[in-house]
């Protein structure tokens, strides 16, 4: 008897030792809900971006889960401040990962912050889709579980400057930007088409991040003769420099990038942010796409979080779309590796608040359709222009 | 020449904001021995409490300045009754991390009570831009100008004749002696952590009206500290002149060595002048640093 007792059990360790691994689920998944992490700045200055990038996640995951969830599953949404602090971003990622135990992550806080959890991303192995920050490390190298939707600053920058040059042909350029890793890449950027478009330069300044006084900055620019300006401010910083630029009564033709393309900065800047240029890869709000998404979102968020709307929301609202739409195309029981294998395989998938969306093989970064647009300051908002 | 006088002015204005701020400091320091790392960050709730009353009570400048000085009151008041009496007698190390840990509680409360967006204080004043000999200024900075030199009088005025102005300096030179003669020292520090509040709120308010609202104002503190250790961290009169040398230097700096200069001047001309003055151009003699 005692023999019979022995092998059944050993026969039942071996049953599940063979076939517990190939039932197990990976993290974050149970029958009725599938989590979904996410770390941002939801407090300080940048949680200008980080909130509204939430916001955009919440609005696509709401969407789901008023269709049904995915294949059945409810999606919850697991979400961390990191205050814009690279230690708490890397603390906050490895929380969602190891003790909410999260199926997929999207995010992630700012450019530096992606750059920095990295390893911890790969390491983990969980699937990722970043849509805050786009800078080129995080798709160059690609890395296996991490794909990335937006488009590169340095591009976005290209784009902007080369439509300003052929728009304003011989004309004196200045620029100014921050002195941190963004500002290098507006720099870089600027100063390739600088030397292919043989721009003539007569003022490039350099600014401290956070400095808020910008008047000495715009009397040299002023001074220098510039009837092109690239403000390579992110919010506050730019509605600073338009407004000083007002006070001196110049207004050189201005360009401004994506981070800063918010609308309510065009009320801040008032008459002097009329006309101002800007680049971007997600819809503004004054088109029809944008216009739709807002319609699209109102139900399914509260009244406050509907105020904290702006253009990060879309990039929030596309990539949870796209790992939403990954995860559903696995079926009943998805795993990371399916999740992965289907991210890989996204092609021209239509979101409304971008160009399609489009991976493969080896490539993990979208590589966003850019646009150019135009501030109107009696509607507060922006145009396209091209 | 023009270029000078532009870069003066606009240096005053700011330099201005800094002052008043680091009269705040100051006032602290001086009835307190405490340098308070929450500095900018009171400047920025009263503003930001200035912008509510604008929006949602009414924007009338005088509604707006009195509902933003007594919230000021009560915000300084409320800081010292709950944060900082319970820790009299402790050392100066635990009190000084305690305004840090306050500064970041009162950083994030922005985001909790309001948000991260930008935000116009809008008085219907104070934003429009006269011409002064062909330079543009906004009539709020020269308000802020006019302002701090305004305070600057009164709180001399204040500290040489009033009864609680000696009180103050009474207790600032010998907090022991000063109790022996009568004199509340937690009254004193109560008042101060509220004229301190006050001060730099006004400061907050300007620096609002003629530049903008928002999350990263804080920072206002640590480009107005400078201004107290150059003034002298025990002197108000002293605190708010080196706002104005500090501005100054700053648009200077930025103007003539170029952009990047700006935010290293002020501290470079800390360091010499520390080097020279230890306790400021215009502090005393015997002072503690923490």
């Amino acid at each position: 008897m005692i023999k019979h007792l022995a092998a059944a059990s050993l026969l039942f360790t071996t049953a599940c030792l063979v076939i517990g691994p190939a039932a197990a689920a990976d993290p974050g998944i149970t029958d009725t809900e599938i989590l979904i992490g996410d770390v941002e700045p939801l407090t300080g200055p940048p949680a200008l971006l980080g909130v509204a990038a939430s916001i955009g996640h919440k609005i696509a995951i709401a969407e789901a889960n008023a269709a049904g969830g995915i294949n059945g599953r409810k999606i919850k949404y697991v979400l961390e401040d990191d205050g814009y602090v690279t230690a708490r971003t890397i603390q906050g990622v490895k929380k969602v990962i190891d003790v909410d135990k999260v199926f997929a992550m999207l995010g992630i806080s700012g450019s530096g912050q992606s750059i920095a959890v990295m390893p911890v991303l790969e390491k983990s192995g969980i699937p990722t889709v970043i849509d805050v920050a786009p800078v080129k490390f995080l798709w160059e190298p690609p890395r296996k579980n991490v794909f990335v939707v937006g488009q590169s600053y340095e591009e976005g920058i290209i784009h902007l400057v080369n439509f300003l040059a052929d728009k304003n042909p011989g004309k004196k350029w200045g620029l100014i930007t921050q002195d941190d890793d963004y500002g290098i890449t507006v720099h870089d950027g600027f100063d390739s088409v600088v030397k292919a478009k043989k721009l003539n330069v007569v003022y490039s300044g350099n600014y401290k991040k956070g400095q808020q006084d910008f008047s000495s900055d715009m009397l040299q620019l002023k001074e220098s003769g510039a009837e092109v300006f690239l403000a390579g401010g992110i919010i506050a910083e730019n509605i600073a420099m338009m407004k000083e630029l007002e006070k001196l009564s110049i207004k050189p033709v201005t360009g401004i990038f994506w981070p800063g393309r918010i609308e309510p900065v065009l009320k801040l800047m008032g008459p002097a942010g009329d006309g101002i240029y800007a680049v971007d890869y997600v819809e503004p709000f004054a088109g029809a796409a944008g216009k739709a998404f807002l319609e699209k979102a109102k139900p399914l968020v509260s009244e406050a979080e509907f105020k904290g709307i702006n253009r990060y929301t879309m990039t929030g609202y596309a990539a949870a779309r796209v790992m939403i739409a990954a995860i559903e195309r696995c079926g009943k029981q998805p795993t990371w590796a399916c999740t992965i294998a289907e991210l890989e395989k996204t092609k021209n998938v239509e979101t409304g608040v971008m160009a399609p969306i489009s991976f493969g093989p080896g490539v993990r970064f979208s590589n966003q359709k850019l646009q150019i647009m135009q501030a109107d300051a009696a509607t507060l908002s922006f145009k396209p222009v091209e | 020449m023009q270029y000078l006088i532009q870069l003066l002015i606009s240096g005053l204005a700011i330099g201005a904001i800094y002052g008043l701020i680091a009269m705040g400091f100051a006032v602290i320091y001086k009835s307190t021995g405490l340098v308070n790392f929450a500095q900018g960050e009171m400047t920025m709730i009263t503003a930001y409490i200035a912008w509510t009353i604008s929006t949602t009570v009414s924007g009338n400048v005088f509604v707006v300045a009195i509902g933003a000085i007594l919230a000021a009151v009560a915000l300084g008041l409320i800081i010292e009754r709950l944060v900082m009496r319970p820790m009299l007698g402790e050392p100066v190390f635990a009190t000084v991390m305690v305004t840090i840990g306050l500064a970041v509680i009162l950083r994030s409360a922005i985001n909790f009570i309001w948000d991260a967006y930008p935000h116009g204080l809008e008085l219907g004043m104070g934003r429009g831009i006269v011409h002064l000999g062909g330079i543009g200024v906004r009539t709020g900075q020269l308000a802020v100008i006019a302002t701090l030199l305004l305070l600057l009088a009164s709180i001399w005025a204040f500290f040489r004749y009033s009864k609680v102005g000696v009180a103050m300096r009474a207790v600032a030179a010998d907090d022991r002696t000063a109790l022996l003669m009568g004199i509340s020292a937690t009254r004193v520090h109560a008042l101060a952590w509220a004229a301190s509040s006050v001060i730099a709120g006004i400061g907050g308010v300007f620096f609002a009206l003629s530049y903008d609202l928002s999350p990263a104002m804080f920072q206002l503190g640590l480009r107005a500290f400078p201004a107290t250790i150059l003034g002298g961290l025990d002197a108000v009169l002293g605190s708010g002149l080196g706002g104005l040398l500090i501005g100054i230097t700053e648009n200077l700096a930025g103007g003539y060595l170029g952009s990047g200069m700006k935010e290293v001047a002020g501290f470079a001309m800390i360091i010499v002048v520390l080097m020279v003055r230890p306790f400021g151009i215009f502090g005393e003699r015997d002072i503690e640093r923490v």
